[in-house]
Protein backbone atom coordinates (compact mmCIF):
# COMPACT_ATOMS: atom_id res chain seq x y z
CA UNK A 1 0.00 0.00 0.00
CA UNK A 2 1.54 3.30 -1.01
CA UNK A 3 1.43 6.24 1.31
CA UNK A 4 -1.29 8.39 -0.29
CA UNK A 5 -3.68 5.56 0.49
CA UNK A 6 -3.45 6.13 4.22
CA UNK A 7 -5.72 9.15 4.49
CA UNK A 8 -8.62 7.70 2.50
CA UNK A 9 -8.41 4.69 4.83
CA UNK A 10 -8.90 7.07 7.74
CA UNK A 11 -11.91 8.62 6.00
CA UNK A 12 -13.46 5.24 5.39
CA UNK A 13 -12.96 4.29 9.00
CA UNK A 14 -14.32 7.55 10.36
CA UNK A 15 -17.30 7.48 8.02
CA UNK A 16 -18.14 3.90 8.86
CA UNK A 17 -17.94 4.81 12.53
CA UNK A 18 -20.40 7.66 11.92
CA UNK A 19 -22.66 5.31 10.03
CA UNK A 20 -22.28 2.82 12.83
CA UNK A 21 -23.31 5.35 15.46
CA UNK A 22 -26.35 6.34 13.48
CA UNK A 23 -27.30 2.69 13.25
CA UNK A 24 -26.19 1.57 16.68
CA UNK A 25 -28.32 4.18 18.36
CA UNK A 26 -31.31 3.52 16.21
CA UNK A 27 -34.62 3.01 17.92
CA UNK A 28 -36.99 0.38 16.68
CA UNK A 29 -40.56 -0.31 17.64
CA UNK A 30 -42.44 -3.46 16.79
CA UNK A 31 -46.17 -3.73 17.36
CA UNK A 32 -48.53 -6.63 16.80
CA UNK A 33 -52.25 -7.00 17.35
CA UNK A 34 -53.44 -9.48 19.96
CA UNK A 35 -57.18 -9.44 20.13
CA UNK A 36 -58.13 -5.85 20.65
CA UNK A 37 -54.76 -4.91 22.18
CA UNK A 38 -51.75 -3.46 20.48
CA UNK A 39 -48.78 -5.26 21.98
CA UNK A 40 -45.41 -3.79 21.26
CA UNK A 41 -41.81 -3.60 22.22
CA UNK A 42 -39.25 -0.87 21.77
CA UNK A 43 -35.56 -1.48 21.63
CA UNK A 44 -32.39 0.32 20.78
CA UNK A 45 -30.15 -1.33 18.23
CA UNK A 46 -28.18 -3.49 18.91
CA UNK A 47 -30.93 -5.20 20.89
CA UNK A 48 -31.30 -3.37 24.17
CA UNK A 49 -34.78 -2.79 25.57
CA UNK A 50 -35.89 0.80 25.84
CA UNK A 51 -37.24 1.24 29.36
CA UNK A 52 -39.80 3.76 30.57
CA UNK A 53 -40.18 5.51 27.26
CA UNK A 54 -43.31 7.41 26.37
CA UNK A 55 -45.58 5.67 23.91
CA UNK A 56 -48.21 7.77 22.19
CA UNK A 57 -50.91 6.37 19.95
CA UNK A 58 -52.56 8.69 17.47
CA UNK A 59 -55.18 8.17 14.83
CA UNK A 60 -54.76 9.16 11.22
CA UNK A 61 -56.14 12.60 12.04
CA UNK A 62 -53.37 13.16 14.60
CA UNK A 63 -55.68 12.91 17.61
CA UNK A 64 -54.05 11.22 20.58
CA UNK A 65 -55.91 8.00 21.30
CA UNK A 66 -53.83 6.71 24.19
CA UNK A 67 -50.51 7.11 25.96
CA UNK A 68 -48.47 4.72 28.05
CA UNK A 69 -44.87 3.96 28.96
CA UNK A 70 -42.72 0.92 28.27
CA UNK A 71 -41.95 -1.47 31.13
CA UNK A 72 -38.57 -2.80 32.25
CA UNK A 73 -38.38 -5.15 29.28
CA UNK A 74 -39.33 -2.43 26.82
CA UNK A 75 -42.80 -3.88 26.27
CA UNK A 76 -46.09 -2.02 26.21
CA UNK A 77 -49.74 -2.87 25.66
CA UNK A 78 -52.51 -0.55 24.55
CA UNK A 79 -56.17 -1.31 24.10
CA UNK A 80 -57.58 -0.32 20.72
CA UNK A 81 -61.00 1.21 21.03
CA UNK A 82 -61.76 1.80 17.39
CA UNK A 83 -61.03 0.01 14.16
CA UNK A 84 -58.98 2.78 12.58
CA UNK A 85 -55.35 3.20 11.59
CA UNK A 86 -53.21 3.48 14.71
CA UNK A 87 -49.91 5.27 14.64
CA UNK A 88 -47.71 4.23 17.55
CA UNK A 89 -44.98 6.70 18.40
CA UNK A 90 -42.24 5.69 20.81
CA UNK A 91 -40.18 8.60 22.06
CA UNK A 92 -36.85 7.65 23.59
CA UNK A 93 -36.52 11.13 25.06
CA UNK A 94 -33.07 11.72 23.57
CA UNK A 95 -34.10 12.62 20.07
CA UNK A 96 -34.78 9.06 18.98
CA UNK A 97 -38.30 8.47 17.86
CA UNK A 98 -39.68 5.32 16.31
CA UNK A 99 -43.09 5.01 14.73
CA UNK A 100 -45.07 1.99 13.76
CA UNK A 101 -48.43 1.92 12.05
CA UNK A 102 -51.12 -0.67 12.61
CA UNK A 103 -53.64 -0.50 9.79
CA UNK A 104 -57.32 -0.68 10.50
CA UNK A 105 -57.73 -4.01 8.69
CA UNK A 106 -55.22 -5.63 11.04
CA UNK A 107 -57.60 -5.01 13.93
CA UNK A 108 -60.42 -7.44 14.69
CA UNK A 109 -63.87 -6.85 13.28
CA UNK A 110 -65.34 -6.68 16.75
CA UNK A 111 -64.15 -3.10 17.06
CA UNK A 112 -66.26 -0.28 15.75
CA UNK A 113 -65.16 1.72 12.77
CA UNK A 114 -66.11 5.09 14.20
CA UNK A 115 -66.54 6.38 17.75
CA UNK A 116 -68.72 3.85 19.58
CA UNK A 117 -72.29 4.64 18.69
CA UNK A 118 -75.21 2.73 20.14
CA UNK A 119 -76.11 -0.10 17.83
CA UNK A 120 -79.21 0.60 15.88
CA UNK A 121 -81.46 -2.21 16.87
CA UNK A 122 -82.60 -3.84 13.71
CA UNK A 123 -86.09 -5.11 14.05
CA UNK A 124 -85.20 -8.79 13.65
CA UNK A 125 -82.06 -8.80 15.79
CA UNK A 126 -80.88 -11.77 13.79
CA UNK A 127 -77.77 -10.05 12.37
CA UNK A 128 -75.84 -9.62 15.64
CA UNK A 129 -76.73 -13.16 16.62
CA UNK A 130 -75.29 -14.52 13.39
CA UNK A 131 -72.08 -12.51 13.38
CA UNK A 132 -71.18 -12.94 17.04
CA UNK A 133 -69.75 -16.49 16.96
CA UNK A 134 -67.80 -15.79 13.77
CA UNK A 135 -66.15 -12.77 15.31
CA UNK A 136 -65.20 -14.77 18.37
CA UNK A 137 -63.43 -17.40 16.34
CA UNK A 138 -61.68 -14.86 14.23
CA UNK A 139 -60.44 -12.96 17.26
CA UNK A 140 -59.17 -16.16 18.77
CA UNK A 141 -57.32 -17.18 15.62
CA UNK A 142 -55.91 -13.69 15.11
CA UNK A 143 -54.63 -13.71 18.66
CA UNK A 144 -52.85 -17.03 18.47
CA UNK A 145 -51.32 -16.30 15.08
CA UNK A 146 -50.09 -12.94 16.26
CA UNK A 147 -48.49 -14.55 19.29
CA UNK A 148 -46.68 -17.09 17.16
CA UNK A 149 -45.57 -14.68 14.47
CA UNK A 150 -44.19 -12.12 16.89
CA UNK A 151 -40.82 -13.78 17.62
CA UNK A 152 -40.38 -14.38 13.90
CA UNK A 153 -40.90 -10.72 13.13
CA UNK A 154 -38.37 -9.79 15.77
CA UNK A 155 -35.91 -12.26 14.32
CA UNK A 156 -36.34 -10.91 10.81
CA UNK A 157 -35.81 -7.43 12.15
CA UNK A 158 -32.54 -8.40 13.83
CA UNK A 159 -31.48 -10.34 10.76
CA UNK A 160 -31.98 -7.32 8.49
CA UNK A 161 -29.65 -5.26 10.64
CA UNK A 162 -27.01 -7.93 10.44
CA UNK A 163 -27.35 -8.19 6.65
CA UNK A 164 -26.94 -4.44 6.35
CA UNK A 165 -23.52 -4.60 7.94
CA UNK A 166 -22.51 -7.58 5.84
CA UNK A 167 -23.43 -5.65 2.71
CA UNK A 168 -21.44 -2.60 3.77
CA UNK A 169 -18.34 -4.64 4.47
CA UNK A 170 -18.89 -6.70 1.34
CA UNK A 171 -19.15 -3.58 -0.80
CA UNK A 172 -15.93 -2.14 0.60
CA UNK A 173 -14.29 -5.48 -0.06
CA UNK A 174 -15.48 -5.53 -3.67
CA UNK A 175 -14.11 -2.04 -4.30
CA UNK A 176 -10.72 -2.76 -2.77
CA UNK A 177 -10.58 -6.04 -4.66
CA UNK A 178 -11.33 -4.30 -7.95
CA UNK A 179 -8.71 -1.69 -7.19
CA UNK A 180 -6.16 -4.37 -6.45
CA UNK A 181 -7.00 -6.22 -9.64
CA UNK A 182 -6.69 -3.06 -11.73
CA UNK A 183 -3.40 -2.21 -10.06
CA UNK A 184 -1.99 -5.67 -10.60
CA UNK A 185 -3.08 -5.78 -14.24
CA UNK A 186 -1.64 -2.36 -15.01
CA UNK A 187 1.67 -3.36 -13.43
CA UNK A 188 1.82 -6.53 -15.48
CA UNK A 189 1.04 -4.70 -18.69
CA UNK A 190 3.80 -2.22 -18.04
CA UNK A 191 6.25 -4.99 -17.28
CA UNK A 192 5.51 -6.67 -20.61
CA UNK A 193 5.61 -3.35 -22.47
CA UNK A 194 8.96 -2.27 -21.14
CA UNK A 195 12.17 -4.07 -21.94
CA UNK A 196 13.34 -6.15 -18.97
CA UNK A 197 16.38 -3.99 -18.27
CA UNK A 198 14.35 -0.83 -17.71
CA UNK A 199 11.88 -2.35 -15.29
CA UNK A 200 12.51 -0.78 -11.96
CA UNK A 201 10.35 -0.51 -8.93
CA UNK A 202 9.03 3.03 -8.82
CA UNK A 203 7.77 4.13 -5.47
CA UNK A 204 7.38 7.85 -5.84
CA UNK A 205 5.14 9.29 -8.51
CA UNK B 1 -31.95 11.48 -3.97
CA UNK B 2 -28.98 11.39 -6.23
CA UNK B 3 -30.20 7.90 -6.93
CA UNK B 4 -33.00 7.93 -9.46
CA UNK B 5 -34.87 4.62 -9.40
CA UNK B 6 -35.67 2.56 -12.49
CA UNK B 7 -38.76 3.31 -14.53
CA UNK B 8 -38.77 7.07 -14.01
CA UNK B 9 -36.66 8.41 -16.84
CA UNK B 10 -37.42 8.31 -20.54
CA UNK B 11 -35.34 6.29 -22.99
CA UNK B 12 -33.45 9.19 -24.65
CA UNK B 13 -32.34 10.52 -21.26
CA UNK B 14 -31.21 7.04 -20.22
CA UNK B 15 -29.21 6.57 -23.39
CA UNK B 16 -27.60 10.01 -23.21
CA UNK B 17 -26.60 9.38 -19.60
CA UNK B 18 -25.16 5.96 -20.43
CA UNK B 19 -23.18 7.37 -23.36
CA UNK B 20 -21.70 10.23 -21.31
CA UNK B 21 -20.82 7.89 -18.44
CA UNK B 22 -19.27 5.31 -20.73
CA UNK B 23 -17.12 7.94 -22.45
CA UNK B 24 -16.19 9.49 -19.10
CA UNK B 25 -15.20 6.14 -17.62
CA UNK B 26 -13.13 5.22 -20.66
CA UNK B 27 -11.32 8.55 -20.56
CA UNK B 28 -10.91 8.37 -16.78
CA UNK B 29 -9.41 4.89 -16.94
CA UNK B 30 -7.13 5.89 -19.77
CA UNK B 31 -5.87 8.88 -17.79
CA UNK B 32 -5.55 6.94 -14.52
CA UNK B 33 -1.93 6.18 -13.68
CA UNK B 34 -1.18 2.88 -11.97
CA UNK B 35 0.16 4.64 -8.87
CA UNK B 36 -3.18 6.33 -8.32
CA UNK B 37 -5.35 3.25 -8.63
CA UNK B 38 -5.24 2.48 -4.88
CA UNK B 39 -6.23 6.07 -4.11
CA UNK B 40 -9.14 5.93 -6.54
CA UNK B 41 -10.27 2.59 -5.14
CA UNK B 42 -10.15 3.81 -1.56
CA UNK B 43 -12.05 6.93 -2.44
CA UNK B 44 -14.65 4.82 -4.22
CA UNK B 45 -15.03 2.96 -0.92
CA UNK B 46 -15.47 6.30 0.87
CA UNK B 47 -18.20 7.29 -1.60
CA UNK B 48 -19.90 3.93 -1.19
CA UNK B 49 -20.04 4.28 2.60
CA UNK B 50 -20.80 8.02 2.65
CA UNK B 51 -24.05 7.59 0.74
CA UNK B 52 -25.27 5.15 3.39
CA UNK B 53 -25.38 7.88 6.04
CA UNK B 54 -28.84 9.35 5.61
CA UNK B 55 -30.17 12.57 7.08
CA UNK B 56 -33.88 13.19 7.31
CA UNK B 57 -34.94 16.16 5.16
CA UNK B 58 -38.60 16.95 4.80
CA UNK B 59 -40.59 14.09 3.31
CA UNK B 60 -37.56 12.12 2.11
CA UNK B 61 -34.00 11.80 3.30
CA UNK B 62 -30.74 13.02 1.87
CA UNK B 63 -27.25 11.64 2.10
CA UNK B 64 -23.72 12.78 1.43
CA UNK B 65 -22.77 12.73 -2.25
CA UNK B 66 -19.18 14.01 -2.06
CA UNK B 67 -19.12 14.79 -5.77
CA UNK B 68 -17.09 17.97 -5.24
CA UNK B 69 -14.45 16.38 -3.05
CA UNK B 70 -14.21 13.35 -5.35
CA UNK B 71 -13.58 15.65 -8.29
CA UNK B 72 -10.95 17.67 -6.44
CA UNK B 73 -9.01 14.57 -5.38
CA UNK B 74 -9.50 12.26 -8.35
CA UNK B 75 -10.11 14.44 -11.40
CA UNK B 76 -11.22 12.30 -14.35
CA UNK B 77 -10.67 9.14 -12.30
CA UNK B 78 -13.89 10.19 -10.54
CA UNK B 79 -15.86 8.54 -13.37
CA UNK B 80 -14.71 4.94 -12.80
CA UNK B 81 -14.65 5.41 -9.01
CA UNK B 82 -18.21 6.72 -8.95
CA UNK B 83 -19.36 4.02 -11.37
CA UNK B 84 -18.10 1.30 -9.03
CA UNK B 85 -19.54 2.93 -5.90
CA UNK B 86 -22.98 3.52 -7.44
CA UNK B 87 -23.08 0.06 -9.02
CA UNK B 88 -22.49 -1.57 -5.65
CA UNK B 89 -25.03 0.68 -3.94
CA UNK B 90 -27.60 -0.31 -6.55
CA UNK B 91 -26.86 -4.02 -6.32
CA UNK B 92 -26.47 -4.34 -2.56
CA UNK B 93 -28.87 -1.73 -1.20
CA UNK B 94 -31.23 -0.98 -4.03
CA UNK B 95 -30.21 2.71 -4.13
CA UNK B 96 -31.07 3.67 -7.68
CA UNK B 97 -31.66 1.22 -10.47
CA UNK B 98 -29.34 -0.59 -12.84
CA UNK B 99 -30.85 0.71 -16.07
CA UNK B 100 -30.59 4.24 -14.77
CA UNK B 101 -26.99 3.77 -13.58
CA UNK B 102 -25.60 5.73 -16.53
CA UNK B 103 -27.62 8.82 -15.67
CA UNK B 104 -26.79 8.58 -11.98
CA UNK B 105 -23.07 8.19 -12.69
CA UNK B 106 -23.22 11.11 -15.09
CA UNK B 107 -24.94 13.45 -12.64
CA UNK B 108 -22.37 12.75 -9.92
CA UNK B 109 -19.20 12.32 -11.99
CA UNK B 110 -19.77 15.15 -14.44
CA UNK B 111 -20.19 17.58 -11.56
CA UNK B 112 -17.07 16.08 -9.98
CA UNK B 113 -15.02 16.79 -13.10
CA UNK B 114 -16.45 20.32 -13.36
CA UNK B 115 -15.60 20.91 -9.70
CA UNK B 116 -12.04 19.80 -10.37
CA UNK B 117 -11.75 22.48 -13.06
CA UNK B 118 -13.31 25.05 -10.73
CA UNK B 119 -10.96 24.05 -7.91
CA UNK B 120 -7.88 24.38 -10.12
CA UNK B 121 -9.05 27.73 -11.42
CA UNK B 122 -9.69 29.22 -7.99
CA UNK B 123 -6.71 27.68 -6.22
CA UNK B 124 -4.25 28.66 -8.92
CA UNK B 125 -1.91 30.62 -6.68
CA UNK B 126 -1.53 27.61 -4.45
CA UNK B 127 -1.45 29.40 -1.12
CA UNK B 128 -2.98 27.41 1.69
CA UNK B 129 -5.92 29.64 2.53
CA UNK B 130 -7.03 30.03 -1.05
CA UNK B 131 -6.75 26.32 -1.77
CA UNK B 132 -8.88 25.43 1.25
CA UNK B 133 -11.48 27.98 0.21
CA UNK B 134 -11.46 26.60 -3.32
CA UNK B 135 -12.05 23.12 -1.91
CA UNK B 136 -14.98 24.36 0.16
CA UNK B 137 -16.42 26.06 -2.88
CA UNK B 138 -15.98 22.94 -5.00
CA UNK B 139 -17.58 20.79 -2.29
CA UNK B 140 -20.67 22.96 -2.14
CA UNK B 141 -20.98 23.54 -5.87
CA UNK B 142 -20.54 19.82 -6.50
CA UNK B 143 -23.71 18.98 -4.58
CA UNK B 144 -25.66 21.77 -6.27
CA UNK B 145 -24.47 20.66 -9.72
CA UNK B 146 -25.39 17.04 -8.99
CA UNK B 147 -28.82 18.06 -7.76
CA UNK B 148 -29.29 20.23 -10.85
CA UNK B 149 -28.27 17.41 -13.20
CA UNK B 150 -30.62 14.99 -11.39
CA UNK B 151 -33.49 17.43 -11.67
CA UNK B 152 -32.63 18.12 -15.29
CA UNK B 153 -32.84 14.40 -16.02
CA UNK B 154 -36.18 14.27 -14.21
CA UNK B 155 -37.53 17.36 -15.94
CA UNK B 156 -36.49 16.13 -19.40
CA UNK B 157 -38.39 12.91 -18.81
CA UNK B 158 -41.76 14.53 -18.35
CA UNK B 159 -43.73 17.31 -16.76
CA UNK B 160 -44.94 15.05 -13.97
CA UNK B 161 -41.54 15.22 -12.32
CA UNK B 162 -41.16 18.98 -12.33
CA UNK B 163 -42.10 19.28 -8.66
CA UNK B 164 -39.83 16.38 -7.75
CA UNK B 165 -37.03 18.15 -9.59
CA UNK B 166 -37.55 21.34 -7.59
CA UNK B 167 -37.64 19.35 -4.36
CA UNK B 168 -34.31 17.68 -5.19
CA UNK B 169 -32.57 21.04 -5.44
CA UNK B 170 -34.21 22.45 -2.29
CA UNK B 171 -33.47 19.49 -0.02
CA UNK B 172 -29.85 19.44 -1.10
CA UNK B 173 -29.00 22.94 0.03
CA UNK B 174 -28.13 21.79 3.59
CA UNK B 175 -26.12 18.90 2.11
CA UNK B 176 -24.18 21.42 0.03
CA UNK B 177 -23.33 23.39 3.18
CA UNK B 178 -22.21 20.25 5.04
CA UNK B 179 -20.10 19.03 2.13
CA UNK B 180 -18.57 22.44 1.59
CA UNK B 181 -17.30 22.44 5.17
CA UNK B 182 -16.28 18.79 4.97
CA UNK B 183 -14.34 19.25 1.73
CA UNK B 184 -12.55 22.34 3.04
CA UNK B 185 -11.61 20.46 6.22
CA UNK B 186 -10.33 17.42 4.31
CA UNK B 187 -8.26 19.46 1.86
CA UNK B 188 -6.98 21.68 4.66
CA UNK B 189 -5.87 18.62 6.58
CA UNK B 190 -4.27 17.05 3.52
CA UNK B 191 -2.37 20.23 2.68
CA UNK B 192 -0.99 20.39 6.19
CA UNK B 193 -0.21 16.70 6.64
CA UNK B 194 0.56 15.56 3.11
CA UNK B 195 1.04 18.40 0.64
CA UNK B 196 2.46 15.99 -1.95
CA UNK B 197 -0.91 14.19 -2.14
CA UNK B 198 -1.37 13.37 -5.88
CA UNK B 199 -4.56 15.37 -6.45
CA UNK B 200 -3.07 18.48 -4.88
CA UNK B 201 0.34 18.62 -6.54
CA UNK B 202 -1.14 20.22 -9.65
CA UNK B 203 -2.00 23.28 -7.63
CA UNK B 204 0.66 25.95 -7.61
CA UNK B 205 2.27 25.55 -10.99
CA UNK B 206 3.53 21.97 -10.85
CA UNK B 207 1.74 20.38 -13.78
CA UNK B 208 1.70 16.68 -14.70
Amino acid sequence: MNKPGLLPVLFVVSLSVTAGLAEAHGLKALVTVEGTSLVGSAHLTPRRPLRHATVTVTGTDGNVLATTTTDDAGHFRIEAKRRVDHRIIVDGGDGHVATYTIRADELPDSLFLSPPTPLVQAGEGSLPALSAPGTDWRTFIDQSIARQIRPLREQIDAYQEKIWWHDVLGGIGYILGLGGLAFGLSRRRRRTDASPSTVTRRNDP
Amino acid sequence: MAHIPDGVLSAPVLMAGAAVSLAGCAYGLWRLEAERIPQAALFAAVLFVAALVHFPAGPSSVHLILSGLTGVLLGWAAFPAILVALLLQAVLFGFGGLVVLGVNVMSVALSAVLCRALFLAVARSGNHRQTVMAAGLAGGIGVVLTALLVSLALALSGQAFATAAKLVVLTHIPVAVIESIFSAAVIGLLLRVKPEFPGLTLVGGKRE
